[in-house]
């Protein structure tokens, strides 16, 4: 255990004093953080409905090309073969080097969570399970990096192969391209990548339901890195004078990859491939957010807390909600209003922008409104059902064109506004809007507002939750008081 | 406690080949206990490969390799833990210094010589917390030296120790190996200075193309080798290349007008010719050195003069 401890310690230190890795290692995923939070689409992400693709991108780089590219180096300097020459078993050195290069990952998820809650994303929902789901995303990625590093013969072969399995990881794989956004070939594709389990498993504790939903991520986590590690090990090579094509026992790279192989099956078969959008993480809910009145707590998605599924796309427009003779939304108090976090984005922003009262249209927008205007009166999902359903399909008026941007997007939602204010009492509508910012996952999305002449749809029915939820907020904040017009 | 092996190294019929190439073909050998023992050859001679085979990076195609009395085939890392080994093609990282590499090595042999111990013996002592990649090419091969002895071993395995050496830094590598042999130690030491191996050896073994051609101490090699002086001079006024090659005994004569070099099977009968010689005629001796055979020039008759020296 000296041995392995001693090892350990060294390897941490002659980390520390690599700049070269420290740059790759730590620098790179916090630059790659503020450029995703600040660069994204033109606009401010919430960094919390993407930490699952941040981690796993770095760990993805510390474990499939930090490790492996330590590893052929010293073994392409001599370094391994002078350990060979001490009576050192190879596990002592393969296990020193995956718990050093656990603590190196480990330490650069918690920056860039540092630096994430520093920019204003609020905590996970689940810290504790976040660092169970981050561990087995990190080993994970280190038995594929000492799988690399057992079939790369020099430094140039490994950022090859690191490549190989990176970009497809990150395109088709679910890292860096959303699941539901990808066409359904490149889902089915997905479910033999680790990177897809991985998002999915850190994404679900920082605002999903957390570990027991996340059962068949984490346990494809754990089959990727123990393959991966076991494989590593036995292919360990002390000597670069040992290429990999004359390497006896070659057949152990088969349990590596048949555990992609047989994850993905088990996919297919289980029905987890397809991704419906509406299972997608929730958006960013401040903690501020939480109610006073425990009657009425957030509570995420069925979705959310159901394996993964094929589900039939959201209706258009949604049936009439059954009249309930006691409206959950009555038991909202003042406190719970309160109690929000009311920081949403400006109103002259590209984010859920809002003309101001007496604000000037062209012609071509105030004919759009006008439409809008003339029809929304009548409009079956705004106008026929309890007040909860029909504010909550308002709010997607106004969320809608924000979405996807339609010149209309700074109008309608003082229109809305506007036509909320004349139809209900405020009382009424201080309680529905509270109701709704706290369960901003709850009932269905409205992409669709063609029948309001607004043509196109986002495609995204959680950014289009994200948008009705600052919208709420905002006319919130107009019915409580906060701003005043 | 068992009595210790009287001879530490025992090698027997050892043969390697890589693809077609028989890079070691047949080899036998012994290194007592306490002894020096060189292997001396040119490159692509084979020792190499014979000293990878006894510390264990290689495996034999064929052959009994006995290390401190165990079998190296059978039991390697029993014969790992009892033997130190600096070997060129190994190397440690940029940023590890001295102290920790003792420290560390320390620990993977399971507890061994304290640093500072080996840091003052090996003069590491103003080095020991600098990078590696600082430290001169004597003070990393002091370095190497000091970790093939952080486990106390009773043999010492070195591999062209004073390559790439100042004349200095190798002066002093020698006097530390030297003083192995005042320790106790085994040492098995390749080289291709044949000088330092006629110096520092108690017995060397000469390996050409696979095999071990001559084995022996170095001086009874050079007395075994009848090997002539050899015989360089100058003098006041050019001399004929005939009335050299009457001297008795002379061979390999080569040189013009003052200056001459001869080989000679008597040197004794030769000078003694040549001053007679000289002064007939009225000549004059301006230098004459003699040198007595050595190991190199076994060597270069056994190798038959391929790669001296590197």
């Amino acid at each position: 255990m000296n041995a392995l401890a001693e090892h350990l310690r060294i390897s941490l230190r002659l980390h520390f004093r690599n700049r070269l890795a420290l740059l790759y290692g730590y620098l790179f995923p916090l630059i790659f953080l503020v450029a995703f939070w600040v660069l994204y689409r033109h606009e401010r992400v919430p960094l919390l409905r993407h930490m699952g693709e941040l981690l796993t991108v770095a760990v993805l780089g510390g474990a499939c090309f930090g490790l492996p590219t330590t590893l052929v180096s010293e073994r392409e300097r001599g370094v391994w073969r002078r350990y060979r020459l001490a009576p050192v078993p190879v596990w002592v050195v393969i296990t020193s080097t995956v718990l050093a290069r656990y603590l190196i990952i480990l330490t650069a998820g918690l920056l860039q969570l540092g630096a994430a809650l520093a920019l204003g994303m609020t905590f996970p929902e689940h810290p504790l399970s976040l660092w169970v789901a981050f561990s087995l995303v990190a080993f994970a990625f280190i038995g594929l990096g000492l799988v690399i590093a057992a079939l790369a013969d020099n430094v140039p072969a490994v950022q090859a192969l690191g490549q190989c399995i990176f970009l497809p990881m990150l395109i088709i794989g679910g890292v860096a391209v959303r699941l539901a956004a990808l066409p359904e070939w490149a889902q089915h594709v997905s479910a033999f990548f680790p990177g897809r389990y991985a998002v999915e498993a850190i994404q679900g504790c920082v605002t999903g339901p957390g570990l027991p939903g996340l059962r068949f991520s984490l346990l494809a986590l754990f089959l990727t890195g123990a393959a991966g590690c076991v494989a590593g090990a036995r292919l360990f090579r002390w000597d670069a004078q040992q290429r990999f094509a004359r390497l006896p026992g070659k057949v152990w790279l088969l349990p590596a990859f048949a555990t992609w192989l047989a994850v993905g099956l088990l996919a297919e078969i289980r029905g987890r491939i397809a991704v419906p959008a509406d299972a997608e993480p929730p958006p960013a809910v401040s903690p501020k957010t939480a109610p006073a009145n425990p009657a009425v707590a957030p509570t995420p998605s069925p979705a959310l807390l159901a394996p993964v599924a094929v589900a039939p796309a959201p209706a258009p427009v949604a049936p009439p909600a059954p009249k309930k003779p006691d409206p959950v939304w009555m038991k909202i108090t003042a406190a719970d209003w309160e109690g929000l976090d009311y920081r949403v984005p400006p109103d002259h922003g590209v984010v859920s922008p809002m003309a101001a009262p007496d604000e000037e249209m062209d012609d071509f927008v105030k004919e759009q409104v006008d439409k809008v205007k003339e029809r929304m009166a009548t409009w079956s999902p705004g106008a026929d059902g309890d007040e909860l359903y029909c504010i909550r399909n308002l709010l997607y008026v106004a969320a809608v064109p924000d979405s996807i941007q339609l010149p209309v997007e700074r109008y309608l939602p003082r229109l809305v506004y506007q036509h909320l204010l004349d139809t209900y009492p405020r009382e009424n509508l201080r309680k529905v809007l509270t109701y709704i910012a706290l369960h901003p996952l709850e009932g269905p999305v409205l992409d669709d507002i063609s029948e309001l002449g607004v043509e196109g749809s986002a495609g995204d029915p959680m950014l289009v939750r994200e948008r009705a939820y600052f919208y709420a907020i905002k006319f919130l904040a107009r019915v409580t008081g906060r701003i005043n017009e | 406690m068992s009595d210790p092996a009287p001879l530490s190294i025992e090698v027997r019929g050892l043969r390697k080949a890589y693809g077609g190439l028989e890079a070691v073909r047949g080899v036998d050998f012994t290194v007592g206990r306490g002894e020096i023992f060189g292997l001396l050859g040119p490159n692509g001679a084979g020792k190499t490969t014979i000293v990878e085979c006894l510390v264990g990076l290689r495996e034999p195609d064929a052959g009994d390799l006995f290390v401190c009395g165990l079998d190296a085939r059978r039991q390697p890392r029993e014969v790992k833990r009892r033997i130190g080994v600096a070997l060129q093609s190994t190397s440690l990282q940029d940023k590890i210094t001295p102290r920790e590499a003792l420290r560390l090595f320390g620990a993977l042999y399971g507890g061994g010589v304290p640093a500072d111990e080996l840091l003052a013996r090996f003069d590491l002592g103003a080095k020991a917390d600098a990078a590696l990649d600082t430290l001169s090419g004597g003070q990393r091969q002091r370095l190497a030296l000091a970790l093939a002895f952080v486990n106390r071993p009773e043999l010492v395995v070195l591999d062209e120790p004073t390559t790439g050496l100042d004349p200095q830094a190798r002066r002093e590598l020698l006097a530390a190996i030297g003083r192995m042999k005042a320790d106790g130690c085994t040492v098995l030491l390749t080289t291709h200075h044949l000088d330092e191996a006629e110096e520092l050896c108690d017995r060397v073994a000469i390996v050409d193309r696979g095999r071990i051609t001559a084995s022996g101490r170095p001086r009874d090699l050079v007395a075994a080798a009848g090997a002539p002086h050899a015989v360089a001079l100058r003098v006041a006024a050019p001399l004929e290349a005939a009335v050299l090659a009457r001297l008795p005994g002379v061979s390999d004569l080569r040189g013009d007008g003052t200056d001459w070099r001869f080989a000679a099977a008597d040197a004794t009968a030769a000078v003694a010719a040549l001053g007679a010689t000289l002064a007939a005629s009225g000549n004059a001796l301006v230098d004459l050195r003699v040198r007595r055979a050595t190991l190199e020039d076994v060597y270069l008759g056994l190798t038959r003069g391929e790669e001296v020296a590197a």
